[in-house]
């Protein structure tokens, strides 16, 4: 055996370490796992693999894109049973893909990462975590833009000695039949539980502070014959993918507000409420007081049908606080009840992981004060060999996030090919990011997320710049941002060889 | 509809025909600019209703409204598009036409090559052929007739097998509501049963992208393979849709258009484009 004696070999656990096990982790390991060359190790401080997707099985969760876009192309699945999947089918997916894939000896379960610190004289960032310290030369974050829940800010939250629950910590042992229900929001989730809890409750009180945009809702089974194609011509599904993605792409002159575009949605959704909704003081109510486009477009049949049913009240009227009975209206009218939902969603301007994540300059929560900032969107100046998944400006107004996910998982292999390959210390030249990140606003400034006058989760609460959303066509982030190139980056030799 | 809020809609004169034209950005006139020439439908507004703003996110882009004349042939609707452009643009622009848009296109850039920079033709064609004809007597067996069968057939035509299932029942019969009875784009029809644009086509030098469509009906991808193995200097780029290219997939177009026009000559002659992965 060469016994090294001058410089011996640092120690390790992994190349790199993945933090989170959803579409954005795992994906990354799977491709990583294909091709073989990369030792890397996934922490989860859940129990599962599927992240969002773990988490979110509250009644009726499913997603709002296509099912054979929302899913790798990588690993397309013939036999999805209908448009929209519902929750238990997008997770059986992420599990099967993670068990098919040989991905689960890789992870370690149950497992919050707590303080990630690049050590510079080493070369390598140190993880500590609920189980222990890892080491690796580089880091991916896929710790989720939707998977830290936001409590509403209401007086008397914590006094409410009834059931409350967050959407995304859905309770399944509590029995909500013949009782009296509240559910604050009226967003992507709550138009999902509603319809669905409203039969067999005994009151459903909708409370709604700003009306959503809602379009039809396409959604029906996939027959035997098309699973049967779709599984014999694989490049039949693959089409069908992409007329789904151009699809969605047409949506974005939406968001730019070419009159035309905008049009076409204003019609759609009128057009739905008027067919869905009779009664034109409910139409009133239900109709968005902001340009279209600004928050999210939900879809969905069953939402107005269930607000008109004898037993579900839609209540405009805002909340002034909470006691421990029921909410409190701000003309005073108190409602009582047994159960309160709160599908008010995520944190997803401020993400907590940045709170954890130390490089040279600091903490990554103090460099993003005024907001999320990436170099190609995945890597920060001052975190040398740092990656993150879905992090600043990645996220979409219309389209699968798995497209951007995907983006994002070729540039960080490719990345992670030259950093192992080479020997390299990488990260983003401060020059190099801030210009990158200029064009972003920039182009931010013409969409409806800055021009159309709404309040939404996009924007970052201090400074109003849109920090959550990619601001141009998906085609364009996979051309910026799609294939690692070292422009625009400062590279040097690691000083300890891996 | 006005294509944006910032589009100035003007007017030329030529050869005593009044000729309407758009103009996204008059102020920028020194730039690249992009001219856009419409297909059969009728207008600027018709073919391009999507792609013009599009483009024009980034872009100067100019269109005009062809007008019909009696006995008009390539070159005289190829000369509409050579006074528009002599009217707004100062240099040589980036010409785009779409269907029967795509032929005059072909024609002028083979004919006054030094007004051209680059020209991309959309489920255009060379020369009428046999099939088209057959589709043609139907189509003008309709309008004698005054066929309530028109609009349909003619949606039917127009759009993929893909889009149409995508949409809802109510969505499809708006479309058939909407193309009207086919009296708009008469005249051309009339010419686009006698084109044959092979000599000019020949002359083509400007770089060119060739984007054919794979369930077009009307002019089959044939017809774009054949412009593409005709000229020397061209790319090709295949879009899963039916003829109504600019109607099913404006941000495909859009992505190959502007990718192209950003740097014509960055793929080589003969580079055909692998197709976008989703
Ligand atoms: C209800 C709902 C419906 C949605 N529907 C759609 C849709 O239809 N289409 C669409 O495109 N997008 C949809 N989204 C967005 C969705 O979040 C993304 O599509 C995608 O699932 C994100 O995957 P991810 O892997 O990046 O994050 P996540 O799925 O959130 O996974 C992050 C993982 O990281 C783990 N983690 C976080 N912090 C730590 C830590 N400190 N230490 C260790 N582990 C940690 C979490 O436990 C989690 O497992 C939806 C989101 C929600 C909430």
């Amino acid at each position: 055996m060469n016994i090294q004696t001058t410089t011996p070999k640092q120690q390790v656990d992994a190349e790199v370490l993945i933090v989170g096990t959803g579409f954005s982790g795992l994906g990354l390991a799977v491709i990583l796992e294909r091709e073989g060359n990369r030792d890397y190790l996934m922490l989860e401080r859940g129990q599962d693999v599927g992240g969002t997707w773990r988490d979110n099985h509250y009644p009726g969760a499913g997603c709002d894109v296509f099912s054979h876009l929302y899913s790798y192309s990588f690993r397309p699945n013939p036999n999805w049973s209908r448009t929209y999947s519902k929750q238990p089918e997008i997770l059986k997916y992420l599990q099967d893909t993670a068990e098919d894939e040989g991905i689960y000896p890789k992870v370690r379960f149950g497992t919050t990462v707590t303080r990630a610190e690049w050590i510079e004289a080493e070369d390598l960032w140190q993880v500590e975590t609920t189980t222990g310290t890892y080491r690796a030369r580089a880091l991916v974050s896929a710790t989720g833009h939707l998977s830290d829940l936001a409590m509403p800010d209401i007086e008397g939250l914590d006094s409410f000695t009834g059931k409350m629950m967050h959407s995304s910590q859905w309770d399944h042992d509590y029995d909500y039949t013949g009782k009296r229900v509240g559910i604050i929001g009226t967003g992507a989730s709550s138009i999902q539980i509603a319809p669905e809890i409203a039969p067999d409750v005994s009151h459903l009180t909708v409370f709604q502070r700003t009306a959503p945009y809602i379009v039809p809702r396409r959604d029906a089974p996939y027959s035997e014959a098309q699973k049967g194609m779709f599984a014999r011509f694989p490049e039949m599904l693959q089409d069908f993918r992409k007329e789904l993605f151009w699809g969605n792409e047409s949506r974005f002159p939406q968001r730019l507000q070419i009159p035309a575009f905008l049009a076409q949605i204003e019609e759609m959704s009128r057009g739905h409420l008027e067919d869905q909704v009779a009664d034109p003081a409910l139409r009133e109510k239900l109709t968005p007081p902001y340009s279209v486009g600004c928050k999210r477009i939900l879809i969905s049949n069953d939402y107005y049908p269930a607000i008109q049913r004898e037993n579900v009240t839609l209540e405009t009227t805002g909340i002034d606080r909470i006691d421990e009975t029921g909410v409190v209206l701000t003309d005073g009218t108190h409602v009582a009840l047994d159960m309160l939902i709160l599908a008010t969603g995520f944190e997803a301007t401020e993400l907590p992981i940045a709170e954890v994540i130390h490089g040279k300059t600091g903490r990554l929560s103090d460099q993003w004060q005024d907001g999320g900032q990436a170099y190609a969107c995945t890597t920060v100046h001052g975190y040398p060999n740092f990656f993150m998944m879905l992090g600043p400006n990645t996220g979409l107004g219309a389209g699968s996030m798995i497209y951007m996910v995907e983006t994002q998982i070729e540039y960080i292999r490719g990345a992670l090919q030259y950093l192992f390959e080479g020997d390299k210390v990488i990260e983003p030249d401060r020059e190099a990011q801030a210009a990158y990140v200029k064009s972003i606003h920039d182009r931010a400034e013409r969409t409806v997320w800055i021009a159309g006058g709404c309040q939404s989760w996009y924007l970052h609460p201090r400074s109003g710049k849109l920090t959550a959303i990619w601001p141009d066509y998906m085609s364009q982030f996979r051309k910026e941002n799609g294939t690692f190139a070292t422009k625009g980056y400062m590279v040097r030799d690691a000083t300890v060889p891996a | 509809m006005a294509f944006t809020s910032d589009v100035v809609d003007g007017e030329i004169t030529h050869d005593g025909l009044t000729i309407r034209t758009y103009d996204s950005a008059p102020h920028r006139r020194g730039e690249d600019t992009i001219v856009l020439l419409h297909g059969t439908s009728g207008s600027a507004q018709s073919t391009y209703w999507a792609l013009f703003p599009m483009l024009a996110d980034g872009r100067r882009v100019v269109a005009f409204d062809f007008v019909d004349t009696d006995g008009a042939t390539a070159d005289t609707y190829a000369d509409q598009a050579r006074a528009v452009i002599a009217a707004l643009c100062d240099g040589p622009v980036h010409l785009t036409g779409c269907s029967f848009g795509a032929v005059i296109a072909a024609h002028l850039a083979g004919t006054t090559p030094e007004i051209v920079k680059s020209l991309t033709l959309i489920a255009g064609w060379i020369k009428t052929d046999i099939h088209q004809h057959l589709r043609y007597d139907v189509w003008f067996k309709l309008h004698e007739e005054k066929s309530a069968a028109m609009p349909g057939f003619m949606v039917m035509t127009a759009f993929s097998h893909a889009f149409l299932t995508m949409r809802l029942p109510g969505e499809v019969d708006a479309l058939v509501a909407k193309i009207g009875d086919g009296s708009d784009r008469y005249a051309k029809m009339v010419f686009n049963r006698t084109v044959d644009i092979t000599d000019a086509v020949a002359n083509i030098t400007a770089p060119t992208l060739v984007i054919g469509c794979t369930q077009d009906q009307m002019v089959p991808i044939y017809h774009s393979k054949l412009l593409f193995g005709a000229i020397e200097n061209a790319r090709f780029a295949e879009v899963p849709s039916g003829h109504a290219v600019a109607h099913e997939r404006p941000s495909h177009l859009l992505m190959l258009i502007r990718d192209f026009i950003d740097e014509p000559e960055r793929d080589a002659p003969g580079t055909v484009h692998a197709p976008i992965h989703a």
